[in-house]
């Protein structure tokens, strides 16, 4: 069997974005995936499709996220088409909450700032501050104590565990063979490519990428990539089946298709402990009974921790390597809203190793300058 | 805002055999330790109700109320004993373990430095095509129906699935004068010679066989219909239950009936201990998993688990394991007595012999692990998402590896009743797809809430 | 073996059942189990384990829904009401 053009260091949906870009463009790609107990952000993430405040201080990354956001219907239709299973994909448009008068300041600052730091964002980006009472059609039965919120119409919401789902059945069906259970110890370069050794045995291709989240830490370096990236702990409380409201999506709480709320962002430093905390399961109750008192009732059916795989800057990584060519880093915290791109412009970028040419702005030598 | 925390040198979860027994032999030495336990009234499930009697020792026979001195003994001890309270949220700590606790819908946070888990088994999941029609109910559930107020069924029910709680059901409810209409049992008739091949084991089991042989003769001479070896069951109807179907020497029958009570064996419930991120291993003779406790039942530095909870041993079983952690727990704290090795080394010999003779009757009850296959493909696996097993085998197919990825790729196990009825069987199922063992195949992350609260009641309510 | 009994209201009828009973033990024995409880995905459920493991046995106590009849025991006055036509009660 010949050589393998692509192998690919992580399951998650980064990877299998990747993977399925890859191989709907007629790559052979094999992908290495840990034990089911791993970190996996992908299986803890909270579903945004989302671009209000991405790209604060990097206009670049703030319409990559709006390219992935428009491209996301079609590639939602896409993979439905090709593997039968609905991502649950609505784009009705978003609110980011200000539980605060300061909050609310300090919000429309930032996106004030933001965009009039792209001619793009200026162009393209809508969004509006809107006060509790203005708000209250789009989130019907709003809590007294909310402020207000920053409203934009690009916003939406999918299941991110169907979209991995989907990735993973559409990429079997293109030929892409997946290896559970196989985290890798080992990448080095070959005569003819890269070879990964695993705990069943090794696997050899002609280029490598990484995408291997908060794996990155131990692997990037072996072939010359950043390994600058941290865990920061999100606690996510999801309650049962409630009938469904017209509630549009936040990133505090939302809805999903099945009925339960998911209640979310907040962000802690707690190494690679993903566990919950009473403590701040507490607080995301009192949150969720402030934005929506009907939600008291409700009962708490799980509650999970994840840890966000994060830049310095928050932006993602994309770099080709300099010392091994044919090795690439991929790596972000927002495998959701990008997916889009990444088994599309990304996936392309990579098939043609144009990758520093094409996001010079996504090198991880942003986070290695040289001491003075 | 955090509420105040309650803090205790001793706390038990569950007062059932096992955590009574603790709570008492620790009041003996001047201990007040305290008891959390869901129930309004002691005794777990085995005792159920027991302190307030509602049916007589004819129908019930001697078992039942053998647990009536333990109760008197708990309920005379000075105990700080707290009915009606769930704990939903355990972690460890650096001082012992923190606990949220339920109690009168307000939310209590305690601090345990000693910490005996009693939290006993539940009844199998234990998946077959329309087991989620009303009328299909746990062989257990009708015995508490049995204990809490003498509730019998008003038509005979056929009794189905395996193990001694399946006779013990029915002989009951023969002496109650509503004998069932057929008993199907998925062990085969050669079980029985596990008895002759096991001839040690069955010499500590015996009484164990005489009460189920006398059970199974009165059974067969009223009449009593029994069929072994049954590999394939079905609850039919269209809104509740009006016959069944299922295969025998290879022959699918049907039978009218209203009410199907199954029993497939218990498990240890395991949401608690998961949850504190304890090892488990898969047990292979009780086909399930079981928390890894060392010699002293200790499943940490300060947490043991007593009776049936860390293994199935039955209600004398646990009793002894309660008093063996009390034990454990003294010497822990620096109160231990050398005097008390007597009774220690009596407590583990006793405990060896049962565990024996409980190994024995696993293995002629014992389950078949192929017994999903044998299903139709939309037998529902979980019935809170109502995810079938085809649809698990689909999303195997597609990538779904590991008990977490296939809960994400199709929501099985993440309704209310947190996995704990489809848990294993997914387990099972992706040991014989992937070809793995179960150990290797793990189970699901299981995180608090254990129990059911509401965002009002989790509230700090400022 | 003499209980106290208490008074209950199912579905709007007062009912006297032994005070020993949990909510879906009464329930059990006044309605059976047909029209219990309707599943999220419109099927038909009533109680499988009476221990507080299935979550089958939710239903309406005080006005409060989605409770587990089999862990709450019966008291005076108390109002139940069976879920059988909501298909959003799990």
């Amino acid at each position: 069997m010949a050589q393998r053009d692509f192998l690919i260091v992580g399951g998650g949906v980064v990877g299998m974005a990747v993977a399925y870009g890859l191989a709907r463009a007629g790559l052979s790609v094999t992908v290495l995936d840990e034990s089911d107990d791993a970190l996996r952000a992908s299986r803890g993430n909270a579903g945004l499709v989302w671009v209000q405040g991405k790209g604060v201080g990097m206009p670049r990354y703030a319409e990559l996220s709006f390219e992935a956001a428009k491209a996301w219907a079609d590639f939602a239709r896409e993979l439905t088409e090709r593997t039968g299973i609905d991502l649950e994909y609505e784009q009705r448009g978003g609110v980011d909450l200000c539980l605060d008068a300061e909050e609310a300041r300090s919000r429309q600052q930032e996106y004030t700032t933001l965009q009039n730091a792209s001619s793009f964002l200026t162009q393209e980006f809508r969004w509006e501050y809107l006060d509790r009472k203005a708000l209250t059609p789009y989130l019907p039965g709003l809590g007294e104590a909310v402020q207000g919120g920053t409203w934009s119409p690009h916003d939406g919401q999918c299941n991110p565990l169907y979209l991995l789902r989907a990735l993973y059945a559409a990429s079997h069906s293109l030929g892409v063979d997946t290896h559970p259970a196989s985290a890798v110890e080992r990448l080095e370069a070959t005569a003819s490519g890269f070879r990964a050794t695993t705990p069943r045995g090794h696997f050899e291709a002609d280029r490598v990428i990484l995408a291997a989240g908060l794996g990155a830490r131990t692997l990037a370096p072996m072939l010359g990539l950043s390994d600058a990236v941290h865990p920061v702990r999100g606690q996510v409380l999801v309650t049962e089946r409630r009938p469904p409201g017209a509630r549009l999506p936040t990133p505090q709480i939302r809805q999903t298709a099945s009925g339960g709320y998911l209640i979310g962002d907040t962000h802690e430093d707690a190494g690679l402990d993903k566990g919950v905390t009473l403590a701040m399961m507490q607080t995301l109750a009192d949150k969720a009974v402030r934005i929506y008192p009907d939600l008291g009732e409700a009962r708490l059916v799980r509650s999970w921790g994840a840890l966000r795989v994060m830049t310095p800057d928050g932006n993602p990584l994309y770099e080709a390597s300099t010392t091994h060519p044919g090795a690439y880093n991929i790596n972000c915290h927002s495998g959701i809203t990008l997916a889009a791109f990444h088994a599309g412009g990304l996936s392309d970028a990579i098939r043609d190793d144009r990758l520093a040419q094409s996001f010079p702005q996504f090198s991880g030598a942003r986070f290695h300058v040289p001491a003075t | 805002m955090m509420p105040d925390v309650c803090a205790t040198d001793i706390a038990i979860i569950g007062a059932g055999p096992a955590g009574m027994a603790a709570a008492v032999r620790l009041a003996k030495v001047g201990h007040r330790p305290v008891v959390f336990d869901m129930n309004a009234t002691p005794g777990g499930q085995i005792y159920r109700q027991l302190s307030e009697l509602q049916v007589s020792e004819a129908v019930m026979g001697k078992d039942y109320a053998r647990g009536r001195e333990l109760i008197d003994a708990f309920q005379r001890a000075d105990i700080d004993y707290r009915p009606g309270t769930r704990v939903w949220w355990a972690d460890n700590d650096a001082l012992g373990t923190s606990l949220g606790v339920l109690e009168k819908g307000q939310t209590q946070h305690w601090q345990a430095r000693q910490l005996i888990l009693a939290g006993g088994a539940m009844e199998r999941g234990w998946p077959f095509r329309g087991w989620q029609l009303p009328g299909v109910m746990n062989a257990g559930a009708a015995q508490i129906l049995l204990k809490q107020g003498a509730l019998v069924p008003a038509t005979p029910p056929v009794l189905a699935g395996t193990g001694p709680l399946l006779y013990l059901l029915a002989w009951q409810y023969l002496r109650a004068g509503i004998p069932p209409s057929l008993i199907l049992d998925t062990a085969p008739a050669t079980r029985y010679g596990e008895v002759v091949r096991q001839s040690r084991r069955a010499w500590f089991a015996r009484s164990y066989l005489f009460k189920g042989a006398r059970m199974i003769g009165a059974l067969k001479r009223a009449g009593v219909p029994i069929h072994q070896g049954i590999t394939t069951l079905e609850a039919q109807g269209d809104k509740a239950v009006e016959s069944i179907g299922y295969r025998h020497r290879g022959q699918w029958k049907t039978h009218s009936t209203e009410l199907l009570l199954t029993h497939f064996g218990v498990t240890p419930e395991p949401q608690l201990a998961r949850s504190l991120g304890l090892t488990h291993h898969w047990h292979a003779s009780q086909q399930s998993f079981v928390p890894q406790r060392d010699d002293t039942l200790a499943v940490g530095a300060n947490l043991w688990i007593a009776g049936d909870g860390g293994g199935i041993g039955g209600a004398i079983n646990a009793e002894r394991e309660g008093q063996l952690a009390a034990l454990a727990v003294l010497d822990k704290i620096g109160q231990g007595d050398p005097e008390w090795q007597r009774e220690r080394h009596a407590l583990l010999k006793a405990r060896r012999r049962d565990l024996e003779a409980r190994s024995l009757l696993e293995s002629m009850f014992r389950l078949p692990e192929a017994w999903l296959d044998d299903q139709p493909e939309e037998t529902l696996v979980c019935r809170c998402e109502s995810v079938s097993r085809g649809e698990l085998d689909r999303a195997i197919a597609q990538g779904g590896a590991g008990p977490n990825q296939l809960k994400a790729f199709t929501r099985c196990g993440m309704g209310p009743c947190q996995g704990r009825q489809c848990g294993e069987s997914v387990t099972r199922l992706l040991a014989r797809r992937l070809g793995w063992t179960p150990e290797a195949v793990g189970y699901y992350h299981i995180r608090p809430p254990v129990h059911s609260i509401t965002l009002g009641e989790l509230a700090t309510k400022e | 073996m003499p209980v106290r009994h208490v008074q209950i209201w199912l579905d709007g009828t007062p009912h006297q059942v032994p005070e020993t009973l949990t909510v879906a033990a009464a329930v059990l024995q006044l309605r059976g189990w047909q029209g219990y409880r309707r599943h999220v995905d419109g099927s038909p459920r009533a109680p499988l384990c009476m221990m507080g493991v299935c979550q089958e046995c939710l239903i309406t106590i005080d006005g409060r829904a989605n409770r587990q009849g089999c862990l709450e025991p019966v008291a005076e006055g108390m109002r139940i009401e069976r879920q059988g036509g909501s298909v959003h009660d799990a």
